[in-house]
């Protein structure tokens, strides 16, 4: 099957729509608990063949920069990985923010531990309501792993390898984010492989019948 | 009375989505924008009775494009439909001038409440 032909402009677009709406949930899911302001942008949908997701991730990611990364399965009808990508120090930036002072006190390690409870903290929270919502707004039911958080590490090293089997395309959707108040950017990726696709696009026609 | 309304909104499927819950049988005239500069743009040359405004778009955001139509006409009523459900963001525009604000996805219920209390102010 061609990328072209894996799912229409017309899909794309509902995909945008919905991804939009649930990061917008995210982000105020987030606000409500941290009391920060989320600068949103418009999400971006691309289809990228699995064996390049890693090269893709990377690039998106400007290689080179230091990364935490948290990862989360998701399966239901709608299955797939989500990648919550911040750049270097955003941790420290966020522990903050969770009402936690980080002076000379700190043993070096348990400032690691903090980070790393940190980003998994808002991790579960912005890719369980945004991975949340968009499985309601399909009328579906995910269950998730727990997040798995890789701190301040190379891009070469923090991202999967294989996600998928290498003959897949996988759908990603990104949205970039920036914590207002803070020197915080992040961006979430949602990758679900081709098994879920005969199914994304049944629930997309469904989704859009409520509105002919 | 409600005559023209413009959407304002950078994705065509949520435009469809929004313009799918406004009732059909009003006689209602619709015009669309894709971005706030270009609704701001519309709205100079229709002077529409009620605009719904997205706020997260490119070239000029809904909040700013809000700001612009409100310099040029304060009684405009803007009605922002938008996925940036914060509690900052909604109190932002509220702030600017809105007329009120709905949650995205629209739905028909919504949709008929928001043009009914927009038509009641402009009696």
């Amino acid at each position: 099957m061609t990328q072209e032909k894996l799912i229409t402009e017309e899909e794309t677009d509902i995909l945008q729509e919905i991804m939009n709406i649930a990061f917008g949930k995210a982000a105020a899911d987030l606000a409500e608990i941290i009391n920060i302001f989320v600068q949103l942008s418009v999400p971006m949908i691309a289809l990228v063949k699995a064996v390049d997701l890693p090269d893709y991730l990377k690039h998106e990611m400007k290689s080179g920069q230091r990364i935490s990364i948290i990862e989360q399965n998701f399966w239901g009808e709608f299955k797939g990985s989500a990648f919550l990508v911040f750049q270097s120090g955003a941790g420290k930036e966020l522990i903050s923010l969770l009402g936690s002072d980080l002076d000379s006190s700190f043993e070096a390690e348990s400032v690691e531990v903090l980070e790393r409870e940190t980003l998994m903290e808002v991790g579960n929270i912005l890719i369980g309501a945004c991975v949340g919502k968009v499985a309601e707004l399909l009328q579906d039911v995910v269950t998730y792993s727990p997040p798995r958080v890789i701190v301040e590490n190379n891009p070469n090293d923090a991202i999967p390898q294989s996600l998928f089997d290498p003959s897949y395309t996988a759908i990603v959707l990104k949205t970039l984010f920036c914590f207002n108040e803070r020197d915080v950017n992040g961006l979430l990726f949602l990758v679900t492989s081709q098994e879920s696709i005969g199914w994304l696009k049944q629930a997309l026609s469904a989704f859009m019948e409520q509105y002919e | 009375m409600i005559t023209k309304i413009l959407i304002v909104d950078d994705s065509p499927i949520s435009r469809r989505m929004l313009k799918s819950c406004i009732p059909k049988d009003m006689g209602y005239e619709f015009h669309e924008a894709g971005d706030g500069l270009e609704g701001f743009n519309q709205y100079k040359a229709l002077v529409p009775d009620v605009t719904f405004m997205d706020l997260t778009m490119p070239v000029m955001d809904g909040a700013a494009s809000l700001q612009e139509i409100l310099k040029f006409d304060p009684l405009a009523v803007v009605i922002v439909s938008t996925a940036d459900v914060q509690a900052k963001s909604l109190a932002n525009v509220l702030d600017i001038g809105a007329f009120m604000v709905l949650k995205k996805p629209p739905t028909k219920e919504g949709i008929a409440e928001a043009l009914a209390k927009a038509a009641e102010h402009l009696r």
